[in-house]
């Protein structure tokens, strides 16, 4: 039972993450309907600034994890007014492509700097004792993580209910043009989607990056993995995404302990995202939270 | 062709088979014809060393990928995020005859066209069972789909011990007439067989799209519901798309594997499946010879960013690995150049060229 208990708290440490990733893509995808394939990359350099400012430039931890949310903020709106604003209105092939051409960018520019070829890890700066709940463990970082996220969730939530813009770019995603006539300006509220979408990835990053240690193809996968949990939650449901970052960790969490070793199966983690995904896609595309608009053949 | 054509003042056709000729005049078949002796011939004249045959090599394997993928991406207008996987089931449908009758056997050494054919039938296969989801699917979900497919396929190549974990698989050395093909001229006999590859898939191809089975692709691709309305199945004709690009993706993974006499996974990643996307982008999408132009323009890419590199290297001498970091910075920056500013590809150009050509000295 304790073994249960545990990987259940670790599936959702992991799953948290995965909801604040996929948070990001589905802001991206909600307002501008573009798939973001350079989302692991954008997640990755979150982490890797994090880590610079902290130890080479010697900031404290918790303001360069804020600083770092600040820079990728103004990155990923430099990155959709660049290349992304040009191809509004093209086929969704050229989109996906796009992504797809910034994603080897970014992988490019990470394998120039020293994170490409070496691991490294945060310096420690929370207790190293594992909390204990009767037989289960958490460690403080792995708190502080799913407390942030949670925090970021929350806010992001309250944003997009509350605040003017969180109702323009509803508005938006709603109805392009309707959201024009009342002056809406699109093309602003796509960049911003693209800005806290950055936001998000480099908040999952930073606090991947201490829970794991900053290893380039982890945080690379964490992106891709990022999709099975935005099918299973709905494209465009924030809901969605977490309620499904949350299932899809617990799920690989209990593949990794029942599954691997029994039967000669291994590595079941990596794989089972996908089939699940193709079995979503197959019986329910709009996932658990979509909006039901999915065109049929 | 009934008109006296030096008479007329371009191509005018009268009927719509004139329009539908593979070569529109006896002078564009001269010159194609023209063209194939001068790529065989080439390698009898010019000594080429092992490596830059290989490049070839790899090259024109690419462009039986490519046609595949030009047709389900470009006609068919599915985007296919696992076409390397699909790749991967042609090679390893050889490997898997490998491990159980001996990389030896007569089979594979012997009757290789016929395992050739075989691969490419196993990847349609695949093909039209990962094409399934077409079905109830569109765009976007359809391209997950495949996504899913690839990683599902190097988690299954990854973890079983049938296929060596990943790990190389060899596959034997072919006979042709004279005997055992040997070393020095393995990659020399594999350019010929890989170039009548091409020629077949190619009339296989231009010949496909003047059929009504090449024309529903583009229907369905252009409007489904108009598609549907004209009596064909969309559903069906997409997944038939996808077992068409399987089918060329399996042959051209069957060349792959006699290429290298050996076949493991590090070939057919979601890295590779994104370059050969590039690939059908660059050379433009929806045209047969951009399937030619794409391989070629980002191979030779590949082939330059890695000789700047090991100069640059020298300077240097630092101990990062600059390749690493200069060719997906290289690849990214060529896709969205070219979505940005040619999304029709370099096809296009050639296009240009082509009319240019016909005109000059006149402007029009």
């Amino acid at each position: 039972m304790s073994y249960f208990l545990q990987l259940v708290v670790s599936g959702i440490v992991v799953g948290s993450i995965y909801a604040l990733s996929a948070l990001g893509f589905v802001l991206i995808y909600k307002s501008s309907r573009v798939i973001n394939l350079a989302h692991g990359q954008i997640i990755a350099s979150g982490c890797f600034i994090t880590y610079a400012l902290n130890v080479w430039v010697g900031i404290p931890i918790y303001l360069a994890f804020v600083l770092s949310l600040i820079i990728t903020f103004f990155l990923a709106m430099g990155v959709e007014r660049l290349f992304l604003r040009r191809l509004i209105g093209e086929p969704i092939i050229s989109v996906i492509m796009v992504t797809i051409g910034l994603m080897s960018i970014l992988d490019g520019i990470i394998y120039l700097t020293p994170f490409g070829a070496e691991n490294f890890s945060f310096p420690e700066f929370l207790p190293t004792t594992p909390i204990m709940m009767g037989d289960v463990s958490i460690s403080w970082t792995q708190l502080v993580g799913v407390i942030i996220t949670a925090l970021l969730i929350g806010g992001f939530s309250w944003f997009f209910k509350k605040t003017t813009i969180g109702i323009a770019k509803r508005a938006v995603a709603d109805d392009q043009l309707a959201a024009m006539s009342i002056g809406v300006s699109v093309p602003k509220v796509f960049g911003l989607a693209w800005a806290t979408a950055g936001l998000t990835a480099a908040a999952a990053g930073g606090i991947i990056g201490n829970i794991t240690g900053l290893n380039f193809d982890t945080l690379h996968a964490v992106g891709i993995t990022v999709f099975p949990v935005v099918i299973l939650g709905g494209l465009d449901s924030i809901l969605g995404a977490v309620v499904a970052g949350i299932i899809m960790g617990l799920i690989q969490q209990f593949a990794g302990g029942y599954l691997d070793g029994n039967w000669g199966l291994n590595s079941t983690a990596e794989v089972l995202p996908y089939i699940i995904l193709l079995i979503i896609l197959l019986i329910k595309p709009h996932g658990l939270f979509g909006t039901h608009e999915i065109e049929r053949v | 062709m009934a008109v006296n054509r030096w008479l007329a003042t371009g191509n005018y056709f009268t009927s719509y088979r004139d329009e539908q000729r593979i070569f529109a005049t006896h002078l564009n078949r001269l010159f194609f014809f023209a063209f194939l002796c001068c790529l065989f011939v080439w390698p009898l004249l010019f000594e080429v060393s092992n490596k830059y045959m290989l490049v070839i090599d790899n090259i024109l394997i690419a462009i039986v990928a490519i046609i595949g993928l030009n047709l389900l991406t470009g006609f068919a207008g599915l985007i296919s995020i696992g076409h390397a996987a699909f790749v991967g089931v042609g090679a390893y449908c050889l490997a898997s005859f490998a491990r159980v009758i001996g990389d030896e056997h007569i089979l594979i050494t012997h009757a290789w066209p016929v395992m050739i054919i075989l691969s490419g039938l196993l990847g349609a296969v695949f093909g039209a069972f990962v094409g399934l989801p077409a079905l109830r699917l569109k765009h976007l979900y359809l391209a997950i789909a495949t996504l899913s497919f690839q990683m599902i396929f190097e988690w299954t190549i990854n973890s079983m011990t049938f296929f060596n974990q990943g790990q190389t698989i060899s596959v034997g050395r072919v006979f042709w007439f004279t005997g055992q093909v040997m070393r020095a001229d393995h990659y020399v006999f594999w350019y010929y067989v890989v170039l009548t590859v091409i020629i077949i898939c190619w009339f296989m191809a231009s010949n496909l799209l003047r059929t009504r089975y090449g024309r529903s692709l583009i229907a369905v691709r252009d409007n489904d519901r108009a598609a549907d309305a004209m009596g064909m199945h969309p559903g069906l004709t997409k997944v038939y798309a996808f077992a068409l690009g399987g089918f060329f993706a399996g042959v051209a993974g069957a060349l792959h594997a006699y290429l290298y006499r050996g076949v493991g996974i590090e070939s057919f990643t979601l890295h590779h499946s994104i370059s050969y996307l590039a690939m059908a982008i660059v050379g433009g999408l929806g045209t047969l010879n951009g399937s030619f132009w794409g391989p070629l323009a980002i191979r030779t890419l590949d082939l330059q960013v890695d000789n700047l590199a090991e100069k640059a290297g020298h300077i240097f001498s630092a101990n990062l690995s600059l390749a690493t970091a200069l060719r997906p910075l290289a690849f990214g920056l060529v896709i969205v150049l070219f979505l940005m500013f040619e999304p029709r590809g370099i096809a296009n150009w050639w296009r240009i060229v082509k009319s240019y050509t016909k005109l000059w000295p006149f402007k029009y």
